[in-house]
């Protein structure tokens, strides 16, 4: 049987002792939050989790986060530095949640498929005195059926809620309407799981070197590197891997690059992962110097460069936000890798597995970016050697 | 008039059915799904090109429309920017949706929905609010920083936008600098009101001093990251919340003194603004005080999810263009552009 208690500005003691126990015994309840009616159970008791995932038809594999009350047990709960502890205090007790690597001390089923955990502080007195008192966490997932929308109010949730999974509900705090705050940030904190390639990895020939003292003369480093590459190559995809920290200048390379294919709308294509453009068939007029700047000439090209779809493509991609190598399948980007194509990879150095494709199906340029100063940077051109 | 919209440009996959400027159903798949973005079974890219979700999402949409799929007038579907793989599984969808149904397909462009998501009205047609051109347009997004002007419906033209990062894209390299990790503009936010958006570090704000109404904001994520690298940790911690804030304000002063000029360059004193970064509240009251102090008006999206990515605004968008004598071409015409142009949007 489901029991109903309200929660008010006096009683808040109470609601806390009788919710501690219903948890204590393995008991499923809704709870107000800071955000959204949540559902509640010992996330350390196995029936009740198990419970938990009935109730809410969740897929076996994904995660639900967990309520803490302080500070110290995000090292207590989750593989965390100390040093991020110190940063997370500056945005904690909030509507965040924090995903690491799990230290496993709550039940397997909460964790994701990739080991990691979910922690919620939330700035909200009721929650905070609770998990204190029962003296670990609870579950923090919104108290609705899975695939429908979260609830602020108990109303709409009983409105919603079928018979068969009310009886599985053991106790519910009402705190009435709660304000419409949406549901918490996730923030990944679990670092990078995408292989990075070492340098090992890659076997090398002709390095050249240079320095660059400005944007200008980045680019005009891509322009050198694409000009003296392109047309000498008529029978494989063309693929500049760039390596270096934020604010190298990797975009402004690219820039350079593109110029020589007359395209001069090159942005960061950090955010949708990869730009795709177009090779013009005849090449327009760059607006910024032209006449500092090798263009590509179609007239010098050559048939072979026509493809299906009739157009050479210069994809632009940046692999900033790539965080598992799994992503990459996704991507598409080795359906690019056709004789005429230009592939410039930002953050080259998370291609992975993926390194020996591109090294196999195209001609490949390893571009390091090193900063030296604040304007200065050291760049190395590295031919990565055929794959036999 | 109802359409169905899709929208597959960026991080979700999204439907919703729109009747004339109402939003009759608006679904994503992350909603159905897991309500969070984190599943931690599929990553944020994998979703991006998810072919397999869309059906799902669509007979959702129509189901929640509580219409008939029989009523609809026209499908529309963004066509660009966004990731050519993703746009790709809308666009099919779109087509046979079409095709099935016998009705016209009208492709979008994405960064359209963002000017418009001001005009996007409820089910039951709230807020209501009367064209009344010209606008101002300021997109604002993890992809976009751009000034635009609209004199009528559908015409727009472009007086600045970023040569290099977006400003949202900033906001998540500063994150990831003082060791934060995605999404970073929810965490700059809130580090920054701790301190009450104090401007510490006074960061240069990118081409201020430039008549023309470009942004860029790559070389202010350079001294950023000098200024952090100068730090040991002790004091980075000391300071994190002052650093947080004053990389903030370096962007939405910048966007805010821009859109300034543009106001005395056009006199357009009418503001729509638009894009995942409007959410930002600090972003909003900058913006509104320097409205006001213009004596001009500004319009923010009418509800929070049309900040981010989403279908409605698509619908709402295709339903101007049919009222605006759209003339569609043939379905085999209509295909990805990746960085589609507002200027090359179709009439």
């Amino acid at each position: 049987m489901t029991r109903i208690i309200e929660l008010n500005k006096n009683n808040l003691n109470r609601v806390i002792e009788i919710t501690t126990n219903t948890l204590k015994q393995g008991g499923l309840v809704v709870y107000p939050s800071d955000t959204v009616y949540g559902l509640l159970v010992d996330s350390t008791n196995y029936d009740a989790v198990e419970k938990l995932i009935r109730f809410k038809n969740r897929p076996f594999g994904k995660a639900i986060s967990i309520f803490v009350h302080d500070i110290s047990s995000f090292s207590r709960y989750l593989c965390i530095t100390s040093d991020k502890i110190d940063l997370l205090m500056n945005i904690l007790p909030g509507p965040f949640t924090i995903v690491a690597n799990s230290k496993h001390k709550v039940q397997k089923s909460l964790e994701s498929e990739k080991n990691t955990l979910g922690l919620r502080l939330p700035k909200y007195a009721p929650v905070i005195e609770l998990i204190r008192k029962l003296g670990k966490p609870t579950t923090a997932t919104s108290a609705n059926l899975g695939g429908r929308k979260p609830h602020y109010s108990i109303q709409s949730l009983m409105k919603e809620m079928p018979k068969s999974k009310k009886i599985l509900i053991d106790l519910i705090v009402d705190a009435g309407k709660l304000p419409r705050n949406k549901p918490s940030t996730v923030i990944d904190i679990s670092g990078q799981k995408v292989e990075i390639l070492r340098k090992g990895d890659m076997k090398v020939s002709k390095i050249n070197s240079f320095i660059s003292n400005s944007e200008f003369e980045t680019q005009k480093i891509g322009n050198f590197i694409i000009s003296s590459n392109y047309l000498k190559n008529p029978d494989k995809a063309i693929s500049i891997i760039l390596i270096g920290d934020l604010g190298t200048g990797k975009t402004e390379m690219t820039r350079g690059i593109a110029k020589y294919f007359g395209i001069d709308k090159i942005i960061s294509p950090t955010f949708v992962v990869y730009y795709e453009y177009e090779i013009p068939i005849s090449p327009r007029a760059s607006s910024l110097n032209p006449s500092k700047f090798e263009k590509y000439d179609n007239k010098t090209g050559n048939n072979k460069f026509l493809h299906s779809r009739n157009i050479n493509n210069f994809i632009h991609a940046d692999l900033f936000n790539i965080e598992e190598d799994e992503e990459f399948e996704h991507l598409g980007l080795t359906s690019y890798l056709k004789p005429g194509n230009v592939l410039v990879v930002e953050w080259g150095e998370k291609l992975g597995s993926l390194i020996k494709t591109i090294q196999k199906e195209t001609v490949c340029f390893v571009v390091e970016i090193t900063h030296q100063g604040e304007k200065s940077r050291e760049i190395t051109i590295q031919k990565l050697n055929k794959l036999k | 008039m109802k359409i169905l919209s899709i929208d597959t440009s960026c991080d979700e996959t999204s439907v919703a059915v729109t009747s004339d400027l109402r939003v009759l159903s608006h679904i994503e798949y992350s909603q159905i799904l897991m309500h969070k973005k984190w599943g931690g079974v599929v990553p944020v890219i994998a979703k991006r090109a998810h072919q397999e979700n869309i059906d799902f999402v669509v007979n959702t949409a129509i189901e929640k429309s509580k219409i008939d799929k029989r009523e609809l007038d026209a499908i529309a579907v963004t066509i660009g920017p966004g990731l050519a793989i993703a746009l790709e599984v809308g666009i099919q969808k779109a087509k046979d949706m079409a095709n099935e149904l016998g009705i016209p397909l009208i492709p979008i462009n994405h960064m359209e929905g963002h000017l418009y998501s001001a005009f996007v009205q409820n089910r039951n047609g709230n807020p209501k609010m009367d064209f009344d051109f010209p606008y101002l347009g300021v997109l604002i997004s993890g992809g976009h920083t751009e000034l635009v002007v609209l004199k009528k419906h559908l015409s727009y033209e472009i007086l600045g936008s970023t040569r290099d990062d977006a400003a949202g894209e900033a906001l998540d390299k500063a994150a990831r600098i003082i060791g934060f990790g995605y999404p970073g503009g929810p965490v700059i936010e809130r580090l920054a009101s701790q301190v009450n958006n104090a401007d510490k570090y006074k960061f240069p704000q990118p081409m201020i001093g430039s008549k023309n109404l470009e942004f860029s904001f790559s070389g202010l994520k350079t001294s950023f990251l000098y200024k952090v690298k100068s730090m040991d940790n002790k004091e980075i911690k000391k300071e994190l919340c002052y650093l947080a804030s004053s990389f903030q304000e370096a962007i939405f002063q910048t966007i805010m003194k821009k859109t300034k000029q543009a106001i005395v360059k056009t006199g357009i004193k009418k503001v729509l603004i638009g894009g995942g970064v409007s959410v930002n509240l600090r972003l909003r009251s900058i913006m509104r005080k320097m409205v006001s102090e213009k004596e001009g008006q500004i319009f923010f999206p009418s509800f929070k999810y049309l900040n981010f990515d989403n279908a409605a605004m698509i619908g709402i968008v295709a339903y101007i263009k049919i009222k605006n004598d759209f003339k569609c071409g043939s379905l085999k015409s209509i295909d990805r552009v990746p960085r589609l142009s507002l200027l090359q949007s179709i009439k």
